[in-house]
């Protein structure tokens, strides 16, 4: 049996003393085939690993939660059967990842130990989906599985090195608003900060890092070994078991688990999440030879999954695709012929937990800008012939489109190429604007026909992916195939591109997953409170014919949307309604909304006529003609006044708010439009309040409806009244019509008062405080 | 009541409150704009008003406001400055208009505080003539009342449903009810959008959209890509410009053409049936150029009549044939169209062509009307020169023809020798009164105060976007997308995919 010496209590962790950072764990371990003694001292400054075997420090959760450990306490966790992995330290982990590879793969690889193995959540995939997914179902309080191919590309940046960007940056900051991975993975990955759209408005800024690759790996996978009630096994699915529906709830068929590949194994779950990107059916391009798979590098994925979803369970799908750009060798570049493109000099951090970025101001990263060439079309149009991904009318994204696509639609012009670091100590380029499907040794003729990349050598050429997609319109607000129980699918399967988008679905179909596990009520995100709620109603109420990516333009209350508000949105319904959100968290969201609050409050109270104003504001041009007093908040609302200068002009009143100068200046700013928003935001959520149940029979309604309205009704089987009335097509009288058959449902903030939770509670306390970045 | 989980309305509503409770005397300046009555959170996003009773000719017209701004309707407009008259108790005032306080009318004007009201919410009634001009002007001044804006189709119904003020069978009834409001309203649209006017605001909406996907081009691609600032310099000329035309056209008391009342009435069928003897029979005068030569009507000739006191405007069209003169299909193609438009289409037949067994001449009919109908729903079938048919025969159809499922009512009737005329005329008489009953059935004063306070909003909307062009991007870009759904609700819907198809179209976008 192994065992973990813990000599700590659970309230020095909650409160982050100092001795928290003294922290020993001792456990031995025996098995037929390892033997483990580790003992390690952790430090303020780090780690100090005294002694090792190599081997494994296996933990069983559910002891760690029957057996609270004490002050002193030598507890024992885990035993060989289970193959769980329990990383009490993030920190010390993320140090020393290459050691924490050597153990993971023997153990992970005991599949044998999980047949029959009874679990709540099953997540296929370790992209940014299914990492999102698996950590969130295990923090709703979820015991949950992780399976991917290879336990070493969790968390890898498929194609580009780089996070967040405009509309894309605010799906990061929800995330991490919902305590999701991807933001504080950012902030410790990130080489280059900057944020777009500085001079366009706070609404629509878009936070944006260039990453380095290994440390995002890293953290990812140190973040979700360090997650209790989370298992990661390595492993292909072969097929999902289907049986027959719970009677009670809507829907043909239900979800009772996994085979595994390669063996026999059924994995059992009452939820499984796909987040299987780009492998469903996928075929890989390069010039003129494809071959199956979804990454280059990596297997296919079993073709018993894809014909589960076609066959048995009737999924309608879809192909789209995608590609991406073959990476340079960076000494072979001339950085010299390019534009220098440099980072924020202060970086900002995607996550509200974090006051820095783990990469220091100075040691950030340039980015290098550079342009085609005729040649480069020149080269283009002689290989059309030899590049047959591109001559496929397989639908591909608009907005990143292959270099092939970009000169044939707009020919003769002169097209921007980024050259990105793929990491500190990469030697790497990643040549934005530059995905292409052409034979290899034209890729290296067309990257040649650019100045700076004359003699450039390419490391691993370009190449196309096409896919199955999974229509999805066939799913349901909580990302639950409508005709499945306890089937839920995140990301690129649901026809979306992008890691933000990915990890947004993958947060809330774990999240949604871990409740239908534990029995309780799916929860939806309005499209008036958040992009991740803008992202899922686009997806399920009206269908993807391209690959669907995030813009500020898709939302229509973009000025009430802001990635400054994103915690005081989301923080505390992930939290009550929810339960993805850990309590720490929760707390630095309530006194930011509190302080706010008092600051706005101190504002208002501030009531003085023009003319004091411009006794304590000289520099101010502030019009005498109104003869109206003026609260601080007017004042702030002008363009060049700040929270600064009024604090220093009231300083006993308004100084201890200065941490909040920037928010407070852009809530006094949108406040006048968010007000006008706020009637409409009411009026749509009043209607999303009104669900419409799944199995009405629209051709059967004895109402007045046309054939063309039943027909679009039944298609699409919008959730809400809402979603109804958004659809295209659909009349004012077919709307009051289905009036009849809504059932208004007051959502309920809910507290989950049941044990299980309150467990989770205290697991995720302790995890909260070693999983954010050391300040 | 519904829990509000607005986006950061929580902080601010805590802020007020904090002030409100702190300081003894409430802030007034916060509590100017929440209007006392509806609790805040039953306010629907505006106040509407529409014109509640029949239109036609009616002694009295009910005009109804719903929502929280409906204390200011009143206020504004029936002279109450000081404090609100009792509720639910009708008194007798003079209705002005707000901006020129001149005297529109004197009615009776009731006030529902909310939510003993029909919709829930605080309503107001006002009882004025029946006259179009005086409702017409009513209607107008309500849409310059900040806050207000016209109806949509059923808004009032689902209002009331909200409220839980309509039990679910009461809605069933409702449906129906609505259905017709919206064909109603559709086809008014239709007429409207066909002509000069119509021309205007699409051209308005598509360089209001191509704006609006410039704008949101700069905004979401600019940085890592190649628009230049350029395109922000064209569109601000194209907003300035955008904003004065409208303006002016708001302005223009003329205001464009003329649009047409009454109930719209359309003759068609096959050539040679006798549409225009038809016409000329109900107008009593021979408006109408009729021959034996089929094809004789090539274009559509209108006419206004006074049906039993109710407006009607009578159309004769060219018969429907397959034709290769050239002037002839045109003629088709506008009969076409009119049917389309038409609230009432009567499809005349001649009877000498229908087969003599009652079940065939029952099938060809329905055949025929498919051809010549969308839908079946709002016709009478005029079965024509009735005197050429034998006594028997004419007996048989006209009895046996009237109980068969699939037609609409059936009139037998000869424009030669009068025959049937009369009974035709009941039915027709009672089918237009049946649509003049729908108060927002044809009514073009209020489709006229839709389209104005629509086109307010627009130009308001677009003097934002000049308020903050420089400042604030979002804010300035919020300016015009609301521009764009104001005009929207005139001329269609806009959706954010549509924005991007134009800007993919017009950029080419690396990332």
């Amino acid at each position: 049996m192994p065992e973990v010496r813990e000599r700590r209590t659970v309230s020095s962790w909650q409160e982050g003393t100092s001795n928290s950072n003294n922290y020993s764990l001792q456990s031995r371990y025996t098995e037929e085939h390892l033997s483990v003694g580790i003992t390690w001292t952790l430090k303020a400054d780090g780690l100090q690993q005294h002694k090792t075997t190599p081997g494994v420090t296996l933990v069983r959760n559910r002891k760690l939660r029957s057996s609270s450990p004490k002050l002193g306490d030598w507890i024992n966790v885990g035993w060989p059967d289970d193959a769980i992995l329990r990383w009490c330290a993030s920190h010390m982990l993320r140090k020393k990842l290459p050691f924490l590879h050597s153990l993971l793969s023997p153990v992970s690889r005991h599949v044998g130990h999980l047949a029959g193995h009874q679990y709540d959540v099953i997540v296929v995939g370790g992209g940014h989906a299914g990492t999102e997914a698996a950590a969130a179902a295990a923090r709703v309080g979820a015991e949950t599985l992780l399976i991917t191919q290879k336990i070493h590309t969790i968390g890898a940046l498929s194609c580009n090195p780089s996070l967040g960007g405009v509309g894309k940056g605010q799906l990061v900051k929800e995330v991490d608003a919902l305590d999701g991975l991807c933001g504080r993975a950012g902030d410790w990955a990130g080489i280059h900060f900057s944020i777009l759209n500085r001079r366009k408005g706070p609404a629509v800024w878009g936070p944006r890092a260039q990453l380095d690759r290994q440390r995002y790996r890293d953290f990812i996978q140190s973040e979700l070994l360090s997650t209790p009630r989370l298992t990661v096994l390595e492993g292909s699915v072969e097929e999902l078991l289907v049986t027959e529906p719970n009677p009670e709830e809507p829907g043909h068929h239900r979800v009772t688990g996994i085979r595994l590949a390669n063996g026999s194994h059924a994995i059992s779950a009452r939820s499984v999440v796909l987040t299987t990107g780009t492998f469903l059916s996928g075929s890989l391009f390069v010039g003129q030879t494809t071959s199956p798979g979804g990454r280059i590098g990596d297997a296919p994925s079993s073709p018993g999954l894809s014909h589960t979803l076609r066959e048995r369970l009737g999924l309608r799908t879809g192909r789209l695709r995608t590609g991406t750009p073959p990476r340079i060798v960076k000494d072979s570049v001339d950085l010299s012929l390019a534009k220098l493109h440099l980072p924020d000099s202060h970086p900002t951090p995607f996550s509200f937990l974090n006051t820095h970025t783990h990469c220091k101001p100075e040691e950030q990263l340039p980015c290098y800008l550079t342009f085609t060439t005729p040649g480069v079309e020149r080269v283009v149009r002689e290989s059309l012939q030899l590049n047959c991904h591109i001559q496929q009318d397989t639908k591909g994204p608009r907005y990143c489109p292959s270099i092939e696509s970009r000169v044939l639609r707009f020919p003769g012009r002169s097209h921007q190429v980024w050259l990105e670091p793929e990491g500190v100590t990469s030697d790497l380029l990643y040549p934005q604007g530059l995905s292409m499907t052409m034979p290899p040794d034209i890729q290296l003729r067309l990257i040649r026909e650019i100045p700076p990349m004359r003699r450039a050598e390419i490391h691993t050429p370009g190449y196309g992916v096409q896919y199955d997609f999974v229509c999805p319109t066939q799913l349901s607000p909580a990302l639950q195939v409508k005709s499945t129980q306890g089937l839920f699918l995140a990301g690129q399967i649901n026809g979306t591109t992008g890691y933000e988008e990915a990890a947004a679905q993958g947060l809330w179909a774990g999240a949604n997953a871990a409740r239908w596990a534990l029995s309780m009520p799916t929860v939806t995100l309005s499209r008036t409170e958040s992009y991740i709620g803008v992202l899922i109603d686009d997806l399920v109420s009206r269908g993807v014919t391209e690959p669907y990516r995030m813009f500020t333009s898709r939302a229509e209350f973009r000025t009430s949307l802001r990635p400054d508000n994103a915690d005081l949105r989301l923080t505390p319904k992930g939290f009550e309604e929810v339960g993805c959100v850990s309590s720490v968290r929760y707390q630095e969201s309530l006194r930011v909304r509190n302080s706010l609050q008092d600051a706005l409050t101190a504002l208002q109270a501030l009531f003085l006529s023009t003319s004091s104003w411009k006794k304590k504001l000289p520099s101010v041009p502030i019009s005498e003609t109104k003869s109206t007093l003026l609260t601080g908040l007017d004042l702030l609302q002008y363009n060049d006044v700040t929270f600064e200068m009024l604090a220093s002009a009231f300083p006993e009143s308004l100084s201890s708010y200065m941490e909040f100068a920037q928010r407070l200046k852009i809530e006094a700013v949108y406040k006048p439009h968010c007000d006008l928003n706020k009637k409409e935001i009411e009026r749509i959520q009043r209607e999303e309040n009104m669900s419409l149940p799944q199995d009405i029979d629209y051709f059967s309604l004895p109402v007045s409806l046309s054939d063309e309205v039943r027909e679009i009704l039944d298609r699409v089987r919008p959730s809400t009244l809402g979603a109804a009335t958004r659809l295209e097509g659909i009349t004012p009288a077919a709307v009051v019509n289905l009036l009849n058959y809504v059932r208004v449902t007051e959502k309920k903030k809910e507290t989950h008062r049941n044990q299980r939770h309150q467990e989770a509670q205290r697991d995720e306390e302790l995890c909260a405080n070693s999983a954010s970045l050391p300040q | 009541m519904l829990p509000l989980r607005s986006v950061c309305g929580g902080i601010w509503r805590a802020a007020v409150h904090t002030v409100r409770t702190s300081r003894g005397a409430p802030p007034y300046r916060l509590l100017s704009s929440t209007c006392d009555g509806a609790p805040a959170a039953l306010a629907d996003a505006d106040t509407i008003f529409a014109l509640s009773s029949g239109h036609g000719r009616c002694g009295v017209a009910v005009v109804r406001v719903s929502g929280p701004a409906s204390a200011t309707a009143l206020r504004c407009m029936a002279g109450f400055t000081q404090r609100l008259p009792p509720p639910r108790t009708a008194l007798l005032r003079s209705i002005t208009d707000p901006r020129s306080t001149e005297v529109l009318d004197r009615g009776l004007v009731l006030w529902f505080p909310a939510p003993r009201s029909f919709s829930g919410e605080d309503s107001v009634e006002f009882h004025i003539h029946g006259g179009p001009a005086v409702i017409t002007a009513v209607l107008q001044a309500l849409g310059s009342v900040p806050g207000l804006r016209p109806a949509e189709a059923g808004e009032f119904t689902r209002r009331a449903f909200q409220a839980g003020k309509l039990g679910l069978t009461e809605v069933e009834g409702l449906g129906d009810l609505i259905h017709a409001e919206t064909e109603a309203q559709r086809r008014q649209a239709l007429r409207q959008m066909s002509g000069e006017l119509g021309r205007l605001y699409q051209d308005w909406s598509d360089r209001l959209k191509r704006c609006l996907a410039h704008v949101e081009a700069f905004i979401d691609f600019s940085e890592d890509e190649l628009i230049e600032d350029g395109v922000l310099n064209r569109v601000d000329v194209s907003v300035r410009d955008l904003q004065a035309e409208i303006e002016r056209h708001l302005k223009d008391e003329r205001r464009g053409e003329r649009l047409r009342g009454g109930v719209q009435v359309v003759i068609a069928g096959a050539t040679n049936a006798g549409k225009s003897s038809l016409l000329n029979k109900l107008c009593q005068r021979p408006a109408a150029i009729v021959s034996p030569i089929a094809g004789t009507t090539r274009d559509v000739v209108e006419t206004a009549l006074d049906l039993g006191g109710f407006p009607v405007l009578l159309s004769d069209t060219a018969g429907l044939r397959d034709s290769s003169d050239l002037v002839e299909r045109e003629g088709v193609r506008r009969a076409l169209e009119r049917v389309e438009q038409a609230d009432l289409t009567l499809v005349v037949v001649d009877s000498a062509h229908l087969p003599s067994e009652v079940d065939r001449a029952a099938a060809f009919l329905r055949e025929h009307l498919s051809s010549v109908l969308p839908d079946t729903g709002r016709c009478l079938l005029v079965l024509n020169k009735a005197d050429l048919l034998p006594e028997k025969q004419r007996q048989k159809l006209d009895m046996e023809l009237r109980g068969v499922s699939g037609l609409p009512a059936v009139c037998l009737i000869s424009c030669q020798t009068n025959e049937g005329l009369k009974d035709f005329l009941t039915v027709l008489h009672s089918s237009v009164k049946t649509l003049c009953g729908d108060p927002l059935f044809g009514a073009p004063t209020l489709t006229q105060a839709r389209h104005r306070a629509h086109l307010q909003r627009c130009a308001a909307a677009l003097a934002q976007y000049q308020r903050y062009r420089d400042t604030d991007l979002a804010l300035a870009a919020e300016g015009v997308r609301v521009a764009v759904t104001s005009l929207g609700r005139i001329t269609g819907r806009v959706g954010a995919e549509e924005i991007l198809d134009i800007i993919f179209k017009d950029f080419c976008i690396g990332k």
